[in-house]
């Protein structure tokens, strides 16, 4: 074999093959490297960590809204997700297992869970938000069936324990646990806290590494809030608006507000009807959901259903402005006095109607009120009076004090959804406007701009900031920060802040506000009758109330507003003032304040003779007298009467009536007063559920002392009875009470 | 035989003159690195899938010993006596690549034979040698011949065309065109008229607007250019092995993860211990790691191409040349394909990818290398 030499061609050959490979070759897949490890390697880095890791979220625990004694409002509770890994799948047989078990737990169909098993993904939710005892049981199915493809994740869900209570004002979440509605909303996110990750490294299966690779950021609860709203006051509240608005018929949703008048907290705020915050996308409104139910039209159906949501979920106090009316004429009151420019020692004249800026407003009572004090045109809420006050006042004086009580702009409280006043622009603002305006009428504001205007008017002239929340409060009950009143700014002086509620008190004391008078409290207040701007053809009003007590030292002032009672002739006085009696009856003793009750013979009442007369017919004769009765037995008309007949009982006390044969199984132990004075022994008395005779010779005003009593302490008599208490008048200076 | 010096160091004397030691330490290097990444990158696909982290490196690990017993062997063995084997070579080849094909199917294809449980090999490995061996016979014995179209096209061609067409009927494209790329590189070297060159060039242009002409060979041509171009446009189908490997490749950056702390390899990159390995050693080792690799490789070509220049003989030099460029060739184009410089083909990386019997027969070749640089040494003295 023959071994020839390589050839000089050969050799410069390979020369060019190592500079095509070894040089070139190899510096192109450098350059290659350089362009993905450096130019390219951020973007690339970034597109692999999002493969590889596995972000796990931690939820915040939302924090728990109390009411102002510490009572949940609303409060999260731990709840389940359950979740589907399709890819983890083993067998058909597991998937139909799981499909069968999951849909009968979950109370969700077979198809649904089958389709979300057949993705080629690691995570698909099959429910959201299950409690305890269904996450129990799949954790059950789950071992049973030995399956690993099925998970639960925790969550939280909100929960209101009150229900539909003050639910306009707390509003709700929404299926992230996001504050959608109310406070829940405005302060989201003081409530939410920060969620905490956990970022830790997965392989391609999405299982985790088997080495270590975790990062964990905790997860920061939220804040927890006292509102200044008050359980029980709130409780009443709702209860005697809900009456109204099922006893009058309203059409248009009516809303209260409890208002601390020194402070502009609110103790209260209530539409009704309205929703339970647990369900809130339930349509509550049986008439609404009908005419849902009639819609065929799939779009057309959800629109109205959105629509009718909205609707349900209104806050009316700070969302729906309205025309005042005569509510309003405290306003006027107060400026006119602030300004003197009308004197408490006015005269004025009303002929049932009056003339002015070419225009002629007829007064209420078309046949005229006469000759008036400046405190009786309130007392008669005349029209004409306060359209001459307008006058008096003029134009820029009276938009001075309707800015200067807050009514050209929202009040800025802490909830979502305040709307806007509408008022006359300064140019448009003539003679007849002035006028019309004077009496509460062509202009809208809120509920709420109204009752805080009110409380400057009546609480020594300082205009408030309204609020609802009190405190912020950290998990470790640390308060983070704390609401103190504002005062925005002083309206009028101290003195005609006075005189303004002493006049209000006239008004129920004497005026057109008497169905609010509560026997033994010193209440003010106003009523209002509006027509709906824009509607004046229409026999639909608005009817309101605004009472406060007490009127020599105003602390709470309630307003309620009706949206369009059905009534022949609905006046705000015959309507709206009783409500605002009831919920101050409920009110005022729960906040400690005592009923004063002149012990003068005036106020005594004789029993009437009621036995055989109709139910009914029993109940509106005491109610008249200022009587409270007091119903046993399931029958049409009395049996029997405790006190009987001409005994003499103090305004406000109750009568109990029985209706058939039972007894009042119960028999009430006779308190014993001796020693007390005449107002603990009344207020011992009366809540034992008996009734109160005082007799005694002593001047108004002193304190007084018990020095006899009958029947007897601890005798046991029927309810109801009358006890007899004899009282002397202390000499000495009003001594501290003692228990 | 009288002592000599190489210029690299003092070697004991032997009757057969000095192998080169360069040449040799490049090769262990490149092993060296690739058993540990290899191991590495193999680390986590066999635990999740064969439950033992150890299953692949122990395996390779037999393999490189047995490999390195072989290169021992083949540097001892006088390269000479191939030229006399040549042709019992190349018949060995197209008889296992006949038989091949009758052989069941391992992942689809008639690619492999089984001996028992635990060798598996590709008769196109023993055909790339074949190859090689019998074009170096062929370039010695046409001599100045190889300028003629008569000699130094035609047998070329015919023997291409049989080993070829065998390994088309796998199918194996990757492997044919590397084996056909060695072919026309030795065929380059050993003296044909570069006219011819041009020509084939041409020949080559027609045959793809030829195979272009058959109906759906256009779209399927461009789909695999346009993930090729933009593999992120699907990223679940084709495009996913290759933009896990970028993937890596970038989570390296300059300086790498560190070894052993790839992410890439648990799962994501398909089979990392195979065509796919070099982009895990990118994301461990860096740019910096990485570029010693290809500067390690080109080395290696470097040297096996000096030793084909200083080869005794032309069937030497043509033997190194061969040799060397297929190592050559396939950690140029594996490399290109990782890094989605070229579409993806199925080119393992010399001494890094998995696969015992290839790595056997890889360090054999270079032990026939090895000895050629000796009788090199020899002729200088």
């Amino acid at each position: 074999m023959a071994f020839p030499s390589t050839t000089v061609q050969m050799k410069k050959r390979i020369l060019a093959l190592i500079l095509a490979i070894s040089v070139v070759g190899s510096s192109i897949i450098i350059g290659r490297l350089f362009q993905l490890q450096v130019v390219q390697a951020e973007d690339l880095q970034k597109r692999a960590a999002r493969q590889q890791m596995r972000v796990t979220s931690l939820s915040a625990q939302r924090g728990t809204i109390y009411d102002r004694n510490g009572e949940i409002l609303a409060t999260s509770g731990t709840v389940w997700t359950v979740y589907l890994s399709p890819v983890d799948i083993d067998s058909e047989e597991e998937r139909q297992l799981i499909a069968e078990g999951l849909s009968e737990i979950l109370d969700v169909s077979e198809e649904f869970v089958l389709e979300k098993s057949q993705r080629n993904t690691y995570y698909e939710i099959i429910k959201k938000k299950i409690e305890r005892p269904l996450a129990d049981e799949v954790t059950e199915f789950i071992t049973e069936n030995d399956i690993s493809c099925v998970g639960l994740e925790e969550d939280y869900k909100r929960y209101y324990p009150y229900g539909t209570l003050a639910s306009t004002v707390l509003g709700f979440t929404g299926s992230e646990n996001q504050g959608a509605y109310g406070i829940e909303a405005y302060y989201d996110s003081v409530l939410s806290g920060t969620n905490g990750q956990i970022v830790s490294a997965k392989n391609a299966w999405g299982t985790d590494m088997p080495f270590k690779y975790e990062k964990m950021y905790e997860a920061q609860n939220g804040n927890d809030l006292v509102l200044t709203i008050d359980v029980n006051i709130q409780r009443f509240v709702d209860k005697h608006l809900e009456q109204a608005v099922i006893e009058h018929e309203v059409q248009n949703k009516a809303c209260a507000i409890v208002m601390d008048v020194q402070t502009g907290e609110i103790l209260a705020m209530s539409t009704k009807p309205d929703f339970d915050p647990n369900s809130p996308n339930t349509i509550y409104d049986e008439a609404v959901q009908a005419q849902l139910d009639a819609i065929t039209d799939e779009d057309a159906y959800q629109e109205a259903l959105l629509e009718a949501q909205y609707e349900q979920w209104r806050n009316k106090a700070i969302s729906d402005p309205y025309e005042p009316g005569s509510v309003f004429k405290i306003i006027t009151t107060s400026a006119v006095l602030e300004e003197k420019v009308v004197g408490l020692d006015n005269m004025f004249t009303c002929t049932g109607s009056y003339e002015s800026g070419g225009v002629v407003y007829h007064c209420w009572k078309l046949a005229g009120h006469g000759t008036q004090t400046f405190a009786q045109t309130l007392q008669n809420s005349c029209n004409p009076a306060f359209i001459s006050y307008g006058q008096a006042l003029g134009q820029e004086k009276f938009r001075e004090y309707f800015q200067a009580f807050g009514l050209m702009q929202t009040t800025g409280i802490d909830l979502p959804g305040e709307a806007e006043s509408i008022y006359h622009s300064d140019e448009d603002f003539g003679i007849t406007e002035l006028s019309s305006s004077s009496f509460g009428q062509t202009f809208k504001v809120t509920a709420l701009q109204l009752i805080t205007a009110v409380s400057a008017a009546i609480n020594g002239g300082e205009l408030m900031q309204p609020y609802v929340v009190k405190q912020v409060v950290d998990e470790n009950q640390n308060v983070v920060s704390e609401t103190t009143p504002v005062v925005k700014r002083q309206v009028i002086s101290e003195e005609t802040s006075q005189t303004v509620a002493l006049l209000c008190e006239g008004v129920v004391s004497e005026g057109s506000g008497r169905n609010a008078a509560l026997p033994g409290f010193r209440i003010g207040g106003k009523t209002g009758t509006s027509e709906k701007l824009g509607q004046n053809d229409s026999d639909w009003k608005i009817l309101s109330f605004l009472g406060f007590a007490p009127a020599d030292d105003p602390q709470i002032a309630v307003l309620v507003m009706l949206d369009e009672p059905k009534l022949d002739d609905p006046y705000g006085s015959t309507i709206a003032a009783p409500v605002v009696k009831n919920m101050m009856a409920d009110i005022l003793p729960y906040l400690g304040m005592e009923p004063e009750l002149d012990v003068d013979e005036n106020t005594s009442v004789e029993v009437p003779y009621l036995t055989d007369v109709m139910l009914e017919e029993a109940q509106s004769q005491l109610n008249d007298l200022g009587l409270k009765a007091r119903i046993v037995g399931e029958g049409t008309s009395v049996l029997k009467q405790v006190p009987q007949y001409g005994y003499e009982i103090p305004y406000g006390g109750t009568v109990i009536l029985y209706t058939d044969e039972t007894e009042l199984a119960e028999s009430v132990s006779v308190p014993d007063v001796l020693g007390k004075t005449g107002k603990q022994a009344n207020t011992a008395i009366l809540n034992a559920g008996l009734n109160i005779k005082i007799e005694g010779d002593f001047a108004d005003n002193v304190q007084t002392q018990v020095t006899g009593q009958s029947p007897q302490p601890g005798e046991q008599v029927q309810p109801g009875t009358v006890v007899t208490v004899t009282v002397e008048q202390v000499s000495a200076a009003p001594e501290e009470e003692s228990s | 035989m009288a002592q000599q010096q190489t210029k690299e160091k003092k070697k004991r004397p032997t009757g057969r003159g000095n192998l080169d030691v360069t040449f040799l330490v490049l090769v262990l290097l490149l092993l060296t690195f690739g058993l540990i990444m290899l191991f590495s990158a193999s680390y986590a696909y066999a635990y999740y899938n064969d439950n033992d982290s150890f299953y692949y490196i122990k395996r390779q690990l037999v393999f490189a010993i047995a490999g390195i017993v072989a290169m021992i062997v083949a540097s001892h063995f006088d390269y000479r006596f191939w030229q006399k084997l040549a042709l019992p070579v190349m018949g060995v080849a197209v008889v296992l690549l006949i038989i091949v094909l009758f052989l069941p199917k391992i992942a689809g294809v008639h690619r492999w034979i089984a001996i028992g449980n635990i060798i598996t090999f590709q008769p196109s490995e023993i055909a790339k040698f074949a190859i090689v061996v019998m074009f170096a016979k062929m370039v010695t014995g046409y001599g100045e011949k190889m300028k003629t179209f008569r000699y130094g096209i035609v047998p070329f061609l015919i023997v291409l065309g049989i080993i070829a067409g065998l390994m088309m009927m796998e199918p194996h494209l990757s492997g044919t065109v590397l084996i056909a790329t060695i072919g026309v590189v030795m065929m380059f070297v050993g003296g044909v008229d570069l006219k011819w060159f041009a020509l084939g060039v041409g020949v080559l242009a027609a045959g793809i607007v030829v195979v272009v002409m058959i109906p759906g060979v256009i779209q399927y041509a461009q789909a695999r250019l346009e993930y090729w171009l933009d593999p992120f446009s699907d990223p679940q189908g084709l495009g996913f092995q290759t933009i896990q490997s970028l993937l890596a490749i970038g989570s390296g950056g300059v300086m790498g993860l560190g070894l052993g702390n790839s992410r890439q390899k648990y799962l994501y990159v398909p089979e990392p211990q195979n065509d796919f390995v070099f982009s895990i050693v990118c994301e461990e080792l860096g740019l910096v790691g990485a570029a010693i690799i290809v500067i390690l490789f080109a080395l290696l070509v470097w040297r096996g191409y000096v030793i084909a220049i200083r080869a005794q003989d032309k069937f030497g030099t043509m033997l190194a040349v061969g040799l060397t460029t297929q190592v050559g060739l396939q950690a140029l184009l594996n490399i290109a394909v990782v890094t989605n410089t070229i579409p993806n083909t199925g080119i393992s990386l010399p001494f890094f990818s998995y696969g015992g019997t290839a790595l056997m027969m890889l360090l054999a070749q270079m032990g026939v290398i090895l000895s050629v640089s000796r009788r090199a040494a020899l002729e200088k003295q």
